[in-house]
């Protein structure tokens, strides 16, 4: 089952709001688990319609990231980007996309994009969020 | 009158605006719309769109399907055009982006996307394994080209004010040496008006002794802005960019989105296409496009003239400078950069982020003083601010 990974603001009510959007889609909620990170909520949930999943969440605020891309927690300091993508360059894994989607309390939440991502989740598995 | 007294010329099928009369319901609706949008432009002042301008002199071109398809500077069988006009406007931009007259290609865009896609499309051309760079400060619509490219992207933290960290993008370019970087500057960005540090980008490129690379700035608002100050960050063909994307509809203002890209020749002519179609080369992204947009451009440019633009220049200033004293004096964080419009503060309550327009990015907001905002304006802003100061803040309205 696919996976969706949404980064919010860590407040209460999320969770709340992200089930009412798939309620109102029509989409129903297989699992569901929550963590903050960071100083940012991540939600990460499968579902029963992934593509009507991601549509309705797509007109939230929230950022929903599909199982396409690799969502990592990263230490926000200088070279700690650069220090993940030397993992990428040894193991000749070419990278599609990189991508800030959040920075906080001293934390870069990332998602990585890449054609070869099961190897991408084994290089990242020690800084992998979902 | 007779629908279309011009054209179609005498002989053709009769038309007539009675024949085409809307109902009564819809004319109801679209005085609604009017109504609305002249009630909303009384508080728009969280955008970068001038609407200070008056163009009903160029209402007359409307009659006809003008169309400016094609290279601007290559004659097409489409005679409906205005080209002449076009090449007019790109020579002013030509001399403010400060670039040789035999190096030098534009054309206007249907706004600052598409000249930013150009930029990032030339890029790739010249280096179709390149890695695009480019801060997380960048405007949501770079991802969207991004995709449509299919180029290969990093993107790079950004410093607390805004501009792009050139510690991690030297670091992360050290890393893929052997790929040319495509770098999306930022020459204003979207929330904070941040001017990346082309030079520093430059010596990075320098230190790392990487000769093949491409710098394309997104100068928006700005690219309209830096020409006309005495003490402009670097930001255009002088500072080494290879193409710009400056907006017609920001600081010039036109009630169509429009803008320019520009770039230097010798890249553009290597993506340059035939096209039998019109009889024309075509090195443009869009098939049509508008030949009104380059109207409005010149008439601007003719009217308010460079020594206007730089008076309008000043006058945002002040009111930005103006802005951030009277949010300050009413206890909100408030600051905007050096050369910019855009005046950053604390986050309001959502009510006044709606009826103000105001764009938000997590706890600031910003306002942008385009030639329009007034000091007044800026006065009720704030007394709506007070007046609202004890309402907690929403999340769910996004820039």
């Amino acid at each position: 089952m696919k996976q969706i990974t949404i980064i919010s603001e860590d407040r209460p009510g999320v969770l709340a709001e992200v089930s009412e959007a798939m309620a109102a889609a029509g989409v129903n909620i297989e699992t569901l688990d929550a963590e903050t990170i960071g100083g940012a909520g991540v939600l990460r949930l499968t579902v029963d319609r992934y593509d009507v999943a991601l549509r309705a969440l797509s007109k939230t605020p929230f950022h929903a990231i599909s199982e396409d891309a690799i969502v990592v927690q990263l230490e926000d300091r200088p070279g700690e980007l650069a220090r993940i993508m030397r993992r990428f360059k040894e193991a000749n894994i070419n990278l599609r996309s990189v991508r800030i989607i959040r920075r906080g309390d001293g934390t870069s939440i990332v998602a990585v994009d890449t054609p070869r991502t099961d190897e991408a989740k084994e290089l990242l598995k020690d800084v992998m969020v979902s | 009158m007779r629908f279309g007294d011009r054209f179609p010329p005498e002989g053709a099928m009769k038309e007539t605006r009675e024949q085409y009369r809307l109902s009564a319901a819809d004319q109801r609706r679209l005085d609604g719309v009017f109504e609305r949008i002249k009630r909303d432009a009384g508080t728009f002042i969280g955008y970068p769109c001038n609407a200070l301008f008056d163009y009903s002199p160029l209402y007359r071109f409307l009659s006809f399907p003008v169309n400016n398809v094609g290279d601007p500077n290559v004659p097409s069988n489409f005679h409906l055009n205005t080209h002449d006009i076009e090449r007019e406007v790109l020579d002013v931009f030509r001399g403010l982006t400060h670039a040789a007259a035999d190096s030098f290609w534009g054309y206007i865009t249907s706004g600052g996307t598409e000249g930013n896609m150009y930029g990032i499309f030339l890029g790739r051309e010249l280096y179709p394994e390149g890695m695009v760079y480019y801060s997380e400060d960048t405007h949501y619509s770079v991802n969207k080209i991004l995709r449509c490219l299919h180029v290969r992207n990093i993107m790079i933290k950004s410093c607390p004010d805004g501009r792009i960290d050139l510690e991690d993008l030297r670091e992360t370019i050290r890393i893929h040496r052997d790929v040319p970087p495509i770098i999306f500057a930022n020459v204003g960005t979207t929330m904070k008006g941040a001017v990346d540090d082309l030079e520093g980008i430059r010596q990075i490129l320098k230190d790392l002794a990487i000769q093949q690379h491409y710098i394309h700035a997104d100068a928006a608002l700005s690219g309209m802005i830096l020409p006309f100050v005495d003490d402009p960050q670097p930001w255009d063909f002088q500072a080494g960019v290879d193409s710009l994307s400056i907006s017609g509809h920001k600081m010039i203002g036109s009630p169509l989105p429009c803008g320019v890209a520009v770039a230097k020749r010798s890249n553009v002519e290597r993506i340059a296409r035939s096209i039998e179609y019109v009889g024309t080369l075509d090195t443009t992204i869009l098939g049509s496009r508008s030949a009104i947009a380059p109207l409005f451009l010149w008439y601007a440019i003719r009217t308010v003239g460079m020594e206007g633009f730089r008076r309008r220049i000043r006058h945002c200033f002040e009111v930005a400078d103006y802005a951030v004293d009277r949010l300050k004096q009413v206890g909100r964080r408030a600051w905007r950069h050096r050369n910019s419009v855009t005046v950053v503060f604390d986050r309001p309550s959502v009510g006044i982020i709606n009826k103000w327009q105001l764009a938000v990015q997590y706890d600031t907001a910003h306002l942008i003083t385009m030639p329009h905002v007034t000091g007044n304006l800026i006065d009720r802003l704030v007394a709506d601010v007070v007046a609202d100061s004890h309402e907690p803040t929403g999340e769910h309205v996004s820039s």
